[in-house]
């Protein structure tokens, strides 16, 4: 059995760099970049929600 | 359909072209707890399976001796049908991408040393003490323009920028820190552009007054404290030597208490010290803090840097810390700590994710008297100083060899199922660690593993538990 618990969102845009720069997030030594969401997804689906 | 042929044939098609030959650069099989994953690399996709596709699957990666006898055949078959099902879904043994797409070379962000000097005298400073290595100073509010002017005018297309005050201690040039800020904002409006600001301190100047400035002009604010009292002050001293904790608790839950729904980390670090670090963790929760970072120390100290033989008691306390993170999340207790956020639904862009950070290239720190260099952790070296902010990138060299830096000039990382997310580590540590930016800490990749495993997991169970509340 096996159950898929996530996938990638399709991107309509990649690259367009308004993702927050990586060390400015929270620690600035070990900070990852999966750590970060997509600003753009996350953006849309809060109108989305709205 | 080789889904109804005999067992002998299926396992023949399995390996004669269902399963490509470079497994362990395709898929990673974990378990945690009573649950089994594969996390497939190429698609980023993460999946649940039972005990016997996770055994069968890591039998077929290299160096993994797993007993996989006790599968049947109709088992077998089922195994067969799900991997090839979201083969051609995408979602397993996809194809790595392994080009890499060209950097922008535009400034997106700068790291502003507001103050070379500390209130602090942690023994694990990598700044030395807030001094760097140099004389304690602060930036003046001329420098300090520059700096935004030229952040602005390197910009190129970009409309977000970022400026994060650091030190040293920042509150102690507080009143070049706000106009900063004001003369910022002015600047990009009339640029058509907008600065999100960031401010780390250690909370110790944290006043009334500061706390609503923060509230009204910083995007995020990151505060220092290491946990339980004993573990803060055993470090974090004051410049007489005492312990501070009791001198910034309270700050810090005011701040927390007026803060809303604004963006926010407690931070701490741990040391070699305090290797039972997730009681710091909840510890901070305990307080009242939903939103928290902590970090491995980055020291060369004996007794506090972390070492190989260190690896497995942290492996064990991060699986301590995401049980219980999991326990209060369900018991409507839950807090957010920042290295188990792993978002593999609504995550970074590919091209994020292959050139990572972004130091030396379009992003750089900016000392007290304007000198540019790659990041804040090589700030005082001179070697690594690229220019400044009044006379620009001179040294272009440096810049270069940071925009060229990703993940694929890692080499170390090419077998690595957690490549896609972490992007080949920190440059600084790399280079502190090992030499040079492109070859990997293997401690901080030990533990970079274990915490996307432990994000991995939280992920899946924090699914389950919003279907249950959906049913």
């Amino acid at each position: 059995m096996i159950k898929t618990i996530a996938k990638p969102a399709e991107k309509k845009v990649t690259a367009c760099g308004e993702c927050r720069s990586t060390c400015q997030s929270a620690c600035k030594t070990s900070c990852t970049v999966g750590n970060q969401s997509c600003e753009r997804i996350t953006r849309e689906e809060k109108i989305e929600r709205k | 359909m080789y889904l109804y042929a005999p067992f002998f044939a299926v396992i023949m098609l399995s390996w004669g072209g269902l399963i490509p030959k470079k497994l362990t650069r395709m898929i990673h099989v974990f378990s945690y707890r009573d649950k089994n994953y594969i996390y497939d690399v190429g698609s980023g996709s993460l999946h649940e399976c039972d005990k016997a596709t996770a055994d069968f699957l890591k039998a077929k990666e290299e160096g993994q001796d797993v007993d996989i006898t006790y599968i049947t055949d109709e088992q077998m078959r089922e195994i067969l049908a799900d991997v090839d099902g979201l083969k051609e879904q995408g979602l397993l043994f996809k194809e790595e991408v392994s080009s890499y797409p060209m950097k922008s070379s535009e400034v997106k962000a700068l790291c502003i040393h507001i103050c070379h000097d500390c209130n602090f005298r942690c023994r694990y400073c990598f700044a030395d003490e807030g001094a760097y290595h140099s004389k304690r100073e602060s930036m003046s509010f001329e420098t300090a323009k520059a700096a935004v002017d030229f952040l602005i005018e390197n910009s190129g297309k970009r409309k977000v920028l970022e400026m994060d005050f650091f030190g040293g201690e920042p509150l102690m040039n507080f009143d070049v820190l706000k106009k900063t800020v004001y003369y910022a904002k002015e600047a990009a409006a009339k640029a058509g552009k907008k600065f999100l600001f960031t401010t780390t301190t250690n909370a110790l100047l944290l006043s009334d007054e500061v706390i609503q400035f923060f509230n009204e002009e910083m995007e995020n604010v990151v505060l220092s404290l290491d946990g339980r009292k004993e573990v803060h002050d055993a470090i974090r001293k004051s410049i007489n030597g005492k312990g501070t904790f009791d001198l910034i608790i309270d700050k810090i839950k005011k701040f927390i208490s007026l803060r809303g729904d604004k963006s926010y980390y407690v931070r701490g670090t741990f040391t070699a010290k305090n290797l039972d670090f997730a009681k710091d963790v909840l510890f901070i929760a305990d307080q009242g803090v939903d939103s928290i970072s902590m970090e491995p120390v980055v020291t060369e100290i004996e007794d506090l840097q972390i070492t190989d033989e260190h690896l497995p008691i942290i492996e064990k306390e991060y699986e301590n810390l995401c049980d219980e993170y999991l326990k209060r999340h369900a018991e409507g207790k839950g807090f957010n700590f920042f290295h188990f956020n792993v978002d593999l639904e609504g995550g970074p862009c590919l091209s994020k994710r292959v050139s990572a950070c972004g130091a030396g290239n379009e992003y750089f720190s900016v000392a007290p008297n304007g000198d540019l260099y790659p990041c804040h952790q090589f700030v005082g070296d001179s070697s690594f100083r690229m220019g400044s902010v009044t006379e620009g990138i001179v040294r272009t060299d440096i810049r270069e060899q940071f925009k060229e830096s990703c993940l694929f000039t890692r080499k170390k990382c090419g077998d690595c199922f957690a490549k896609f997310i972490c992007s080949g580590g920190c440059n600084a540590n790399n280079y502190h660690y090992n030499g040079d930016i492109n070859d990997p800490y293997e401690v901080t990749c030990g533990m970079m593993k274990k915490r996307i495993e432990c994000g991995m997991h939280i992920l899946a169970e924090k699914k389950l538990l919003q279907n249950d509340k959906k049913i």
